[in-house]
């Protein structure tokens, strides 16, 4: 419990330090946003009045202990394309976003666990060459082209899937299921060849120790040992690996989400980029940072469940 | 002064095909707190999969949606179906009764009365009336909305009875017509529906379909308006869906996800014509694309060094490559299919000649040093430099691109510190919008500095001309004398590019890109 605590506060501290960042990238992003939106209508007196409504005439510092004041209590902002409230804009967009990461991870365990055991128990046979090609092949894969194909083959060749949209699994599971898949796998594809080379190597590893000979030679089945000893043992590091991959994930969909127009984060952070709609941008990154933060919480976490020699808290 | 700069600049990336340059989402904020946030919302999207709506997909999400507020391409292909302007341009951009039935002009021609239409009502029903004009007009001037400008000759807007609107002007305004009808910035809006903060999320019209539901980031869906004056639409909705990606948009036409698009990817166009199930539709538009020469800087001040820069410009180069040649080479503003076309064809390409009038200019090319100022946020204007920087070093000429996103550009432009720039104008109906502001010398986009008192008379009597044969010769004077200076060298006029299905019947392609649904069928 102590631990717990003790990590929340850390990431208290690491929160804070993002906000800085945040706001530092934002405010170097060049293009001013007041005059973006003024498009050739320029008024100096009127670019002056929505600059000091905006507080963007205030320094900088100021600019930050205001944000980050407001920030602690829930209020991003409100932003400046569509005058609407930060918070909500985000919230609305979480829903979609976190599905497609969802569907992208599980896609990328399903294929990544069972791919790098037989790899790694058939090391150096056929079935291995082939596995590590093709996460190889994987791992080289640019989103942006592999969602390209998939839309290509699956929706304008074989008319099987819709290329685009987005339906809320609580609206409509089927049609949901039938839009997530394609932006899935190209979500899925990268972190599973990626996981796939970790947990090849991670058995590998845990078939040449000592315990893994001593069952061996105790005569216990082939696949008990596997299953018991080996990729129990195999899976603390891939956790870890996991957890970072589902960080990348959430900050690797924004090409997915505009090339399958899939309403999620992403999109909006791409939107707010266009327009240098600073509180949006600020509130999104800050979002996901957030979120990075949980995940790696959760991972550390975890390492006790699956591993009881790993002591949390270090000193023990 | 111009916002058509800014809202047809927005669907210019719709044209690059390049990205959504697209905006924010809205929610509605106050208190109805469903992510399909409307009004009106009802069971609007169950409704809308039961057949007969026709699905759209454009490239980008709406800002917001208060006519008068926003500038932006993507909330107009919306709004367009949702509210009326008092008059309205057909396919050949000629100003039709829409909300007014018939109007007429004083003899002084400083009182315009229009006649409204008996028994429209708006989407919640109540009634449409003079009021409506009067308040909608009047918010705009007084609050300084954007498309103010239009309304700069107006002294004062008054409802005579509930179905009749004067205006009076402050001398002849022949493009009255066009600044009342020719944008949908201009549109009549519902007192209530503005007060209460909707019309920023659920927009209550007179026009053929209504809003019923608004999916931030994904799409707005339309309901036919039964009651609509013009007759109920045939199909029983539209939905506009978002989709940035040009590629997405055509694989989702091609699989029949979708049953529109203009966000077409433009390499891919001269393939479509003629596949299976699919329709083509290509216009030249009233938009164009042009250089303009920094006069403040020497030697740009003299013409024939602007005119030589003309002549050194391969058009058609420029426009392959740009636009994938869906777009129509012109030396003037005005294209082809407009009634205001001028003939002129001075400056083909010839690099000689180029090269002889720097000569008889007493410009040696390798003293010059210039930069084309681009913008990144319209990438067709970034490789169109790379082009014209080569054809420019043809004749030994040294520039240099200066890439700024559009905030910086507007700036540099503004502060005069640029050589010369690329742009582009769009929307523009009336001659006057072509030509008073860019090449007056008073006019609030003339920042090449472009002064001939000739001209400046030939504008000033262009907008009070009503004699319409008369205004015609003037204009052609002035396009032949502002190219004949090089004030802009214009480059092309885009096409408007749009793809739909078969099943789609009776969709016309408009040369201002207003994208109307209500005359449509769907199979």
């Amino acid at each position: 419990m102590a631990y717990v605590l003790h990590r929340l506060l850390q990431s208290v501290v690491v929160l804070f330090g993002v906000t800085i960042v945040v706001f530092l990238i934002v405010h170097l992003v060049p293009g001013d946003p007041i005059r973006i939106g003024m498009g050739t209508r320029f008024d100096p007196e009127v670019y002056d009045a929505l600059r000091r409504a905006s507080g963007l005439d205030r320094p900088p510092v100021e600019q930050y202990l205001t944000y980050v004041g407001k920030a602690a209590t829930g209020d991003l902002g409100v932003s400046f394309r569509s005058g609407q409230p930060v918070t909500h804009l985000l919230t609305a967009r979480l829903p979609a976003t976190v599905s497609l990461a969802a569907v992208g991870i599980l896609i990328a365990l399903l294929v990544s666990f069972p791919l790098g055991i037989i790899s790694a128990v058939k090391n150096g046979g056929a079935v291995d060459s082939v596995v590590r090609a093709v996460s190889q092949l994987g791992v080289s894969l640019p989103n942006f082209w592999l969602g390209m194909l998939l839309i290509l083959l699956f929706s304008s060749t074989l008319g099987w899937l819709p290329p685009s949209g987005y339906t809320p699994i609580t609206e409509d599971p089927l049609e949901w299921a039938k839009r997530v898949i394609m932006p899935g796998i190209t979500v899925g594809v990268v972190a599973g060849s990626i996981l796939t080379r970790y947990v090849r190597s991670s058995v590998l590893e845990t078939l040449s120790m000592d315990h893994v000979r001593t069952a061996n030679s105790k005569g216990l089945p082939a696949r008990l040992v596997l299953m018991r000893h080996v990729v129990r043992n195999a899976l603390v590091p891939v956790i870890t690996v996991t957890g970072t991959q589902i960080a990348a994930i959430l900050g690797g969909v924004i090409v997915v989400e505009v090339v399958f127009a899939w309403p999620g984060l992403g999109l909006l952070v791409y939107d707010a980029v266009r327009a240098r709609d600073y509180p949006l941008l600020q509130g999104a990154v800050l979002l996901i940072a957030v979120i990075f933060l949980l995940v790696n919480l959760v991972v550390d976490l975890l390492y006790a469940k699956v591993d009881p020699r790993i002591q949390l808290g270090g000193e023990q | 002064m111009t916002t058509r700069l800014a809202a047809g600049l927005t669907l210019a990336l719709t044209l690059a095909a390049c990205s959504g340059g697209g905006d924010a989402v809205d929610v509605n904020g106050d208190g109805n707190d469903n992510e399909a946030p409307s009004e009106a919302a009802g069971d609007g999207g169950e409704q809308a999969a039961s057949g007969g709506t026709l699905a759209a997909a454009i490239a980008g999400e709406p800002d917001q949606l208060d006519p008068h507020v926003t500038t932006a391409y993507f909330s107009f292909q919306v709004l367009e179906n949702v509210y009326d302007t008092l008059i309205e341009p057909d396919v050949n951009l000629e100003m039709q009764p829409a909300l007014a039935e018939s109007w007429e002009t004083s003899e002084d021609q400083l009182t315009w009365t229009f006649h409204l239409r008996e028994g429209v009502t708006w989407h919640d029903g109540s009634d449409f009336t003079a009021d409506d004009v009067v308040y909608s007009y009047n918010r705009i001037m007084d609050e300084e909305l954007s498309p103010s400008w239009r309304f700069s000759s107006v002294e004062s807007v008054t409802a005579v009875d509930d179905q009749t609107v004067e205006i009076v002007v402050s001398g002849p305004s022949p493009n009255l017509l066009a600044n009342l009808g020719g944008y949908k910035g201009v549109a009549i809006v519902q007192q209530d529906n503005v007060e209460s903060g909707d019309v920023t999320t659920a927009p209550i019209g007179t026009g053929p379909f209504s809003l019923t539901n608004y999916t931030p980031g994904s799409s707005i869906t339309l309901e036919a308006n039964p009651d609509y004056y013009g007759g109920a639409p045939e199909v029983s909705g539209v939905e506009f869906r978002f989709i940035s990606e040009p590629t997405t948009a055509l694989a989702s036409l091609q699989s029949g996800d979708v049953d529109w698009t203009d966000n077409v990817p433009p390499q891919q166009v001269a393939s479509l014509d003629g596949e299976d199930g699919l329709e083509l539709g290509q216009v030249g538009s009233n938009d164009y694309w042009y250089l303009a020469l920094n006069q403040e800087h020497e030697p740009f001040d003299q013409v024939e060094v602007r005119q030589a820069i003309a002549y050194a410009i391969d058009r058609e180069g420029i426009t392959d490559a740009t636009m994938f040649g869906n777009a129509t080479v012109n030396q003037t503003a005005i294209p082809e299919s407009s009634s205001w076309y001028t003939p002129y064809d001075t400056y083909s390409y010839d690099p000689d000649q180029a090269t002889s009038l720097l000569e008889g200019a007493g410009v040696d090319p390798a003293d010059i040093e210039m930069e084309i100022m681009v913008s990144t946020d319209y990438p067709e204007t970034v490789q169109a430099a790379q082009i014209i920087s080569s054809q420019l070093s043809d004749i030994g000429i040294n520039s240099e691109i200066k890439s700024l996103d559009f905030g910086a550009w507007l700036d540099e432009q503004g502060q005069g510190n640029y050589d010369m720039l690329m742009m582009g104008w769009l929307g523009n109906i009336d001659p006057d919008d072509f030509y008073y502001s860019q090449h007056h010398s008073d006019g609030a986009n003339n920042y090449q500095g472009y002064a001939n008192p000739e001209v400046d008379e030939l504008l000033d009597q262009g907008r009070t001309e009503t004699d319409e044969a008369a205004r015609k010769e003037i204009y052609d004077q002035v396009a032949t004398t502002v190219a004949d200076d090089a004030s802009y060298i214009y480059l092309y006029n885009p096409d408007v590019v749009q793809a739909w299905s078969s099943d789609v019947q009776g969709y016309e392609v408009m040369p201002n890109r207003a994208i109307r649904f209500r005359d449509v069928t769907l199979n």
